[in-house]
């Protein structure tokens, strides 16, 4: 037992040469008596210490002077104990949220958090578990200060956006790092339909044990080029040492959407049309031949109504129900194992998750296994494997940008029944429908989505490895070599099938697309930890390097013409239209270094840099070097502070760096000509314009922090400032195009993010009533400061989004006219001229309005707080999570709020549009199919993103010890658990968490377009262990 | 010891990764230099084949020029109903310079004169047998597309006037690199028509008298007949179309119908964008098809002001179709056939129009050209023939092949209601190219 925890207070802790003179021993437990494994022991104002064993025990020879022990276990209040005469001392540690002795996972490394001078933010997996969502950064999202997370809609396994202290990039990535067990994986998305899906949905949270999110300078550094969005470090659970444990846990539960927008019915709808028909009829008077436009569309009133009289309202389909899917249930099971030995130990998770989406036939389905394998082969050698399988099924719809994703159904008209609900067959168009079959356009307004969903399937299966040894060789007193050999293996299938009446199928007797595509990711490291004290000096190095390479290959096929619509592979199509391979590959090679110094922990001083090298720059700049250095000073070490009862802990921060972001393409540094076929013979076309000079980005980061800990850290927390200036942007630079080329990869540009972070955690009660609070918000404040010279904006130049790169502006900033709303004399839309001088005059003539900056799509602050009670067994845990500052562009306004102009179904607030002299409203008068102030590009459709979501509650029973060893049982609990109960928002969309998956990129996204909205999930389950 | 074995074997494997800078040398697997691209006689005809597939793009004549032509002219004959903002901008004549669809024919076109300006530049390692051929082709396409950019983007040309009103940026030489030099300001309406004559002239010359699907003489002699006759000159249009006649290598197809939706050219054909199930995309039929066809939603309807037009008995007319609750133009329901550019009918009725103008029978008379496209869509044939008899005829026979705005332009006839060349009816420059290029002058009205 000794010899264990010898190596173990080597591997973890500054063990200096301890001059023994007095052996304390004891025992460390939780309140219910079981021993805590691993608990640090540290003689106060020293750098002796140990760590508990597997039983709790622990003996520790205390140096003369030493008086006081300090106890502290990760998720544990630390606990301090003066020496009296007893050589035995026992303690009991109370549970908390969160602690300052914990240990952090730094690159490379672990640290304790209250010698650290960067700054990291610890998720403890615990706060994970059973969250009754698909992904860890779903999991993530609200519970540390600065990591913004938005799911882009409520398609379960879609594209997550992750920004940590604000977007620093505006064609490079701006999604953190994310290392998992070591392994920096693969997160690109890779499936073909234009909803991206989220790689990282692969991973099972429940194994994990920690997130790390490495947030400024210091602290990322050692990972170099590809720091600067931040680092995300995930760690999979361990074994421990003793019996092996069982637990199991089963949920099940189901989903709602957290909103609804109101539409027009019948009665409303021909109400509004006919006035718009009307009303142009007015406008153009009297043409030969009689036509009338209110005619023409009660033509079409008759048409979109098949076999239902729309003059007697017979039919008023609530298309938004249809959209929906009833009561779909998700599940979620949990299988663990874990135990071992004092050689080895072992966690093996088996996990199943079953997330049925809102929508129809929308849903996500993982399969994982887990084992990490930890062996001590002898007292200098530790190996291990992590070792991880998975396999996730995505039901895929549509991307919110076709017909024929579910939610398009809003657009079509209530008179159109979805069916046809009369026993004859109807004729529409070219085709009979029979009863019961859906009608489709002509008598439906657009394409009728049902179809898709009735007759077509995307299903993306990805098969996922993570896989990494490593072997940790002590070869010195304090000095450890690490190897790692890692691989992320990203297989995933992509296949479509159109049936012979769907949109994409009906012109050549049904459509597929297949698609196979790998990505193999392999990575392998060699590093040295040597820690050593001398006296007060306490110096902790790393040095090491490491090799990526990551190749992508892809294999697709399309064909049609199927025989029947039962045969969906391609094997059947008699048309094969189309055939592709494709590869790509990157690599780095990188070096990297940490020193940590620290004079008795209260003088700390820490230095990290890597060179990295990579085959995306360019051959004049392929070697980069991100140096990081910073600065502790722990006030409460002090002699002022030292004895203060109230403050426990202070410590003062600072740290600069420079990171990089080489998240671009992969040889966007080359001259290079693409092959273009054309009819049958191979051609060839210049795809790009070379920059030999092409190179990361570079981020300069300064952070300046505060630790605090009150009454014995009850009360805990931290304050940062940060500054973050990203300059050599890696733009495509728009060029004239009629050089041949739109753009140009350019190291140009800067962007800045300043903001401040604030945590506080709160042991509010203690005893038998706990009571705590972590509470966390942050400012950011993003702003373009420099374009290509003479460039002042970069605007896609679309009709319907309107988020641009402007300068002076924060990325993705809103562009575009000022709706003034309604003349009320006559109806007009109005904008604001907002031209020089103009000052706040207005004109009814859209192309004479300035376009001005509208609003920002990213919200300034973010926020999250969690409360936990704890009682007799019982718990509950409340968490909100918000963003403010932020606005939305509903996009699809111009279609469905477009006052009557076309025959999609129109929102109810359009029944307030303009009908006499001095109706003073926002809505213009309704005139037909004359884009009466429906331009998409203007205020009029955007709105406040601000809200404040009840995120999660759960609700738990865990039964008493007592009752459970009667019955052979470790532990059984009960538990109800709510996600995204209630939202607070003034937007009037669906839901304010949205950016729609087809549009989602860098700078496009607070845009709503038919997104479908977030889940409101209750479930129930229960966790048993053995 | 056993430890020792572990750390030879992790230093074995780490050791051949420590510093290789080979490791960085990665080539692109779909992409080759551009020495490469440009080094022989094959790889600059690819690049040439290249120009094809870009003059094929949506943007341009896969269909969207066309269709952009018959929306600006739309003169209550057709409307758009479908749900994007590009095209019904342009038939709204309330374009934006955002408008995507403006933007992206300029993009596209811009991109393929890069394309066939490296070919013209690489001319000296092609094999001296084939130069003569790639260098008109490539020419040809050039011209081709000077030509729709200094007809959309530029005020018309308006015969017997200077024409010097502003045109669109000339680029003669391939893009090496971006500099001051690539801020190209805009040229003349007639220094690009004088590039445009001067392009297809050359290719006339060089071209051969059949080449495939590809450009031939005969292609070079039909466009130049266009591009006179856009600027009213009368004599050489009617000349370089009853080259085109006369060379006996085209007839017109027996019925009218069999004259489209061709996956193959058809006897008619002088030039056509070639579409396979593989390989582009024909825009037309996007938008003026149903999904039956391959079609959006029948995004334009035909309207009853053009199909009055008909005479009953005519064959075109019974081309017209009914599906998704509108008449539909029949000309485009085969998504994968050709998108025809030039076809003999056009010639014939370029040298009727022009014979009659001048009052010349070059080639034939003008009453012998126009019956034969008249009696080919089942008419009787006429006594006689004026000139507005011969544009009424060219409205119904070339009907929603893109010809609409431009027989508008020069007729200087009202686009739907406004003046012939109103700020209105011409396309803006597109603003990201007047963000990136400060040399550029906007179009009046934007």
């Amino acid at each position: 037992m000794k010899k264990i925890s010898l190596v173990f207070s080597m591997l973890f802790l500054f063990a200096g040469m301890a001059v023994a003179q007095r052996a304390v021993s004891g025992s460390v437990t939780d309140n219910d008596g079981n021993p805590l494994i691993g608990a640090t022991i540290l003689v106060q104002g020293t750098s002796v210490g140990t760590v508990s064993d597997i039983d709790g025990a622990y003996s520790i020879d205390v140096p003369e002077g030493g008086e006081v022990l300090v106890f502290s276990y990760t998720g544990y209040a630390s606990l301090e104990v003066t020496l009296g005469t007893s050589n035995v001392v026992n303690v009991v540690l109370e549970e908390s949220a969160a602690q300052l002795s914990e240990v952090v996972v730094v690159g490379y490394g672990t640290q304790i958090k209250s010698t650290l001078t960067g700054n990291i933010a610890k998720v403890a997996g615990e706060e994970l578990e059973n969250l009754p969502v698909p992904s860890v950064e779903q999991a993530m999202q609200g519970r540390s200060a600065g990591v913004f997370v938005e799911a882009v809609n409520g398609k379960p396994g879609g594209a997550i956006r992750v920004r940590i202290r604000g977007a620093s990039s505006i064609s490079a990535s701006n999604q953190p790092l994310y290392v998992i067990d070591g392994i920096p994986v693969t997160v690109q998305s890779q499936n073909a339909s234009g909803a991206p899906l989220n790689p990282l949905a692969d991973l099972n949270f429940n194994d994990i044990e920690s997130i790390d999110i490495l947030k400024d300078a210091s602290a990322s550094a050692i990972y170099g080029s590809r720091a600067a969005n931040g680092v995300v470090l995930i760690t999979t659970k361990k074994g421990k040492a003793g019996t092996s444990k069982i637990d199991f846990n089963y949920q099940v539960g189901t989903s709602q959407p957290t909103g609804y927008r109101e539409f027009l019915n019948a009665a409303e709808y021909v109400e509004l049309f006919t006035e718009a028909a009307v009303n142009l009829d007015e406008i153009e008077g009297n043409v030969p031949g009689g036509f009338t436009w209110k005619d023409w569309v009660e033509a079409r009133f008759d048409r979109y109504s098949g076999p239902s009289d729309w003059r007697t309202g017979q039919t008023d389909t609530d298309w938004q129900q249809l959209a929906f899917a009833d009561n779909p249930i998700s599940q979620q099971a949990n299988l663990n194992f874990s135990g071992g030995n004092n050689q080895t130990t072992f966690y093996a998770g088996l996990g199943f998750s079953d997330q049925q989406g809102i929508l129809k036939n929308n849903g996500f389905e993982r399969m994982s296994a887990r084992l990490n394998l930890d062996h001590k082969s002898s007292d200098n050698l530790t190996v291990g494997l992590n070792f991880s399988l998975a396999r996730t099924f995505t039901d895929q719809v549509s991307n919110d940008n076709a017909f024929s994703t579910p939610l398009q159904l809003i657009a079509q008209s209530p008179l159109t029944p979805a069916r046809n609900f009369t026993n004859d067959p109807f004729q529409s168009g070219s085709r009979l429908i029979q009863p019961g079959e859906l009608f489709d356009r002509p008598t439906a307004v657009y394409y009728n989505g049902l179809i898709e969903l009735e007759e077509s399937q995307r299903n993306v299966v990805s098969y996922r490895t993570l896989a990494n040894g490593y072997a940790r060789l002590k070869l010195a007193p304090g000095l450890v070599l690490n190897g790692e050999i890692a691989t992320d293996i990203y297989n995933l299938r992509d296949d479509l099938f159109q049936g012979s009446i769907t949109f994409g199928g009906q012109a050549s007797n049904g459509y597929a697309y297949s698609r196979a595509n790998q990505i193999l990711n392999y990575n392998t490291k060699l590093f040295a930890n040597y820690s050593k004290t001398f006296g007060s000096h306490n110096l902790d190095m790393t040095l090491g390097t490491e090799y990526q390479d990551s190749r992508t290959q892809s294999t697709d096929s399309e064909g049609q013409q199927f025989p029947v619509d039962d045969l969906k592979t391609i094997a059947s199509a008699a048309d094969i239209t189309g055939g592709s391979s494709f590869l790509t590959e990157f690599t780095f090679v990188s070096y990297f270094t940490r020193v940590n110094y620290n004079f008795n922990r209260k003088y700390l001083l820490s230095f990290s840099g890597r060179v990295d090298g990579s085959s995306r720059f360019g051959i004049n700049n392929r070697y980069g070097f991100f140096p990081a250095a910073s600065l502790g000073w722990v006030l409460s070490e002090e002699g002022f502070l030292k004895d203060n009862n109230t403050l426990s802990f202070l410590k003062l921060r600072a740290s600069y760096g420079l990171i990089g972001n080489a998240a671009i393409g992969n040889f966007e540094h080359l001259g290079l000509f693409a092959a273009e076929g054309y009819n049958g013979v191979s051609g060839l076309q210049p795809s790009q314009i070379p920059n030999p000079d092409l190179t990361w980005e570079n981020t300069a980061q300064i952070d300046i922090g505060l630790d605090f800990g009150f009454l014995k850290d009850r009360i805990n927390g931290e304050i940062d400032y940060y500054q973050k200036v990203t300059s050599d942007l890696l733009l495509g630079v728009p060029v004239p195009a009629t050089s041949g080329f739109t753009t140009q990869t350019q190291n140009i540009g800067e962007v800045t993010n300043k903001g401040v972070e604030f945590v506080l955690n709160t042991n509010n009660t203690v005893g038998q009533f706990k009571w705590n609070t972590s509470f966390n918000v942050a400012y950011n404040r993003n702003e373009v400061t420099k374009l290509a010279d003479g460039q002042d904006i970069i605007d896609p130049g679309s009709s319907r989004l309107m988020n641009v790169v402007k300068l002076g502006q924060p990325i993705g900033v809103f562009w575009g006219a000022e709706y003034a709303g309604v003349d009320p004399d006559n109806g007009d839309p109005l904008w604001y001229v907002n031209k020089e001088g103009s000052g706040r005059e207005t004109t009814n003539n859209y192309s004479d309005a300035e376009f001005v900056a509208l609003g920002n799509p990213s919200p300034e602050w973010i926020g999250g707080v969690t409360n936990t009670f704890d009682w007799n067994g019982f718990n509950l845990s409340i968490q909100f999570q918000g963003v403010f500052g932020n606005m939305i562009h509903n996009a699809a306004g111009s279609f469905m709020s477009a006052n009557g102009d076309w025959f999609d179904n129109q929102t109810r607030d359009q029944l307030d549009r303009w009908q006499k002299p001095g109706d003073i409203t926002d809505v213009p008068r309704a005139i037909f199919i004359s884009g009466h102030g429906t331009q998409s590009r203007s205020s009029r459709f955007l709105s406040e993103g601000s809200y404040v979501r009840l995120k999660n509650v759960t609700f738990g029973y865990e039964f008493p010890k007592k009752v459970l060893d009667n019955i052979g049982v470790r532990r059984l609990r009960l538990y109800v658990i709510g996600q995204n109960l209630l939202t607070f928002t003034n937007y009037d969309g669906w839901d304010p968490e949205v950016t729609t998956d087809a549009f989602v990129n860098n700078t496009t996204f607070g845009v709503d377009f038919y997104a479908a909205p977030q889940p409101k999930t209750v479930a129930f389950g229960i966790n048993v262990g053995f | 010891m056993k430890s020792f074995k572990y750390l030879f074997f992790l230093m074995a494997f780490s050791g051949t990764l420590v510093s290789c800078d080979s490791l960085l040398e990665l080539e692109p697997a779909q992409n080759i230099s551009e020495v490469l691209a440009l080094e022989n006689d094959a790889n600059i005809k690819a690049v040439l084949v290249g120009a094809y597939d870009e003059l094929g793009a949506t943007n341009l004549f896969a269909g969207n020029t066309l269709r952009n032509s018959e929306l600006l002219g739309a003169n209550n004959e057709v409307q758009w109903v479908g749900t994007f903002n590009g095209p019904r901008e342009i038939w709204n004549l309330n374009m934006i310079a955002e408008n995507g669809d403006v933007q992206g024919l300029w993009v596209d076109a811009y991109q393929t004169i890069n394309i066939v300006n490296n070919v013209l530049d690489g001319l000296d390692v092609v094999n001296e047998s084939d130069k003569a051929t790639v260098q008109g082709e490539a020419l040809f396409i050039r011209a081709l597309v000077y030509f729709e950019l200094v007809r959309f983007y530029a005020k018309p040309w308006v015969a017997g006037a200077a024409n010097d009103q502003l045109g669109v940026p000339l680029v003669l030489t391939p893009t090496r690199a971006i500099n001051e030099d690539s801020k190209v300001a805009r040229a003349s309406v007639s220094a690009v028509y004088a590039q445009i004559i001067s392009d297809l002239n050359q290719a006339k010359s060089l071209l051969p008298e059949s080449n495939s699907w590809r450009a031939d003489t005969y292609a070079a002699s039909a466009a130049l007949a266009r591009v006179y006759l856009q600027q009213g000159d009368f004599a050489q249009a009617r000349d370089e179309a009853s080259r085109v006649i006369e060379s006996g290598k085209y007839s017109l197809t027996t019925a009218y119908s069999d004259a489209f939706n061709r996956d193959a050219n058809s006897t008619e054909d002088i030039f056509s964008i070639q579409v396979t199930s593989q390989d582009g995309t024909n825009s037309m039929v996007t938008f003026f098809a149903i999904p039956d066809f391959g079609g959006r939603d029948g995004d334009i309807d035909i309207l009853d002001e053009h199909l009055n037009l008909y005479d009953p008995a005519d064959e075109r007319l019974s081309m017209f179709y009914e599906g998704n609750g509108a008449i539909r133009s029949g000309k485009w329901t085969n998504q994968f056939g050709n998108v025809g550019l030039f076809r003999l009918a056009e010639m014939y009725l370029i040298r009727a129009e022009c014979n009659a103008r001048l009052g010349t029978a070059v080639g034939d008379s003008a009453l012998n050209d126009y019956n034969k496209v008249h009696q080919r869509a089942r008419l009787s044939a006429a006594n006689s023939v004026t000139v507005e008899d011969i544009l009424f005829e060219r409205r119904l026979e070339l009907a929603h092949e893109g010809f609409k705005v431009h027989d508008l332009r020069r007729l200087q006839q009202n686009i739907q209601g406004q003046s012939f060349d109103a700020n209105n009816t011409i396309f803006p420059i597109p603003g990201r190219e007047i963000n990136a290029n400060p040399n550029l002058v906007q179009n009046p009205g934007y």
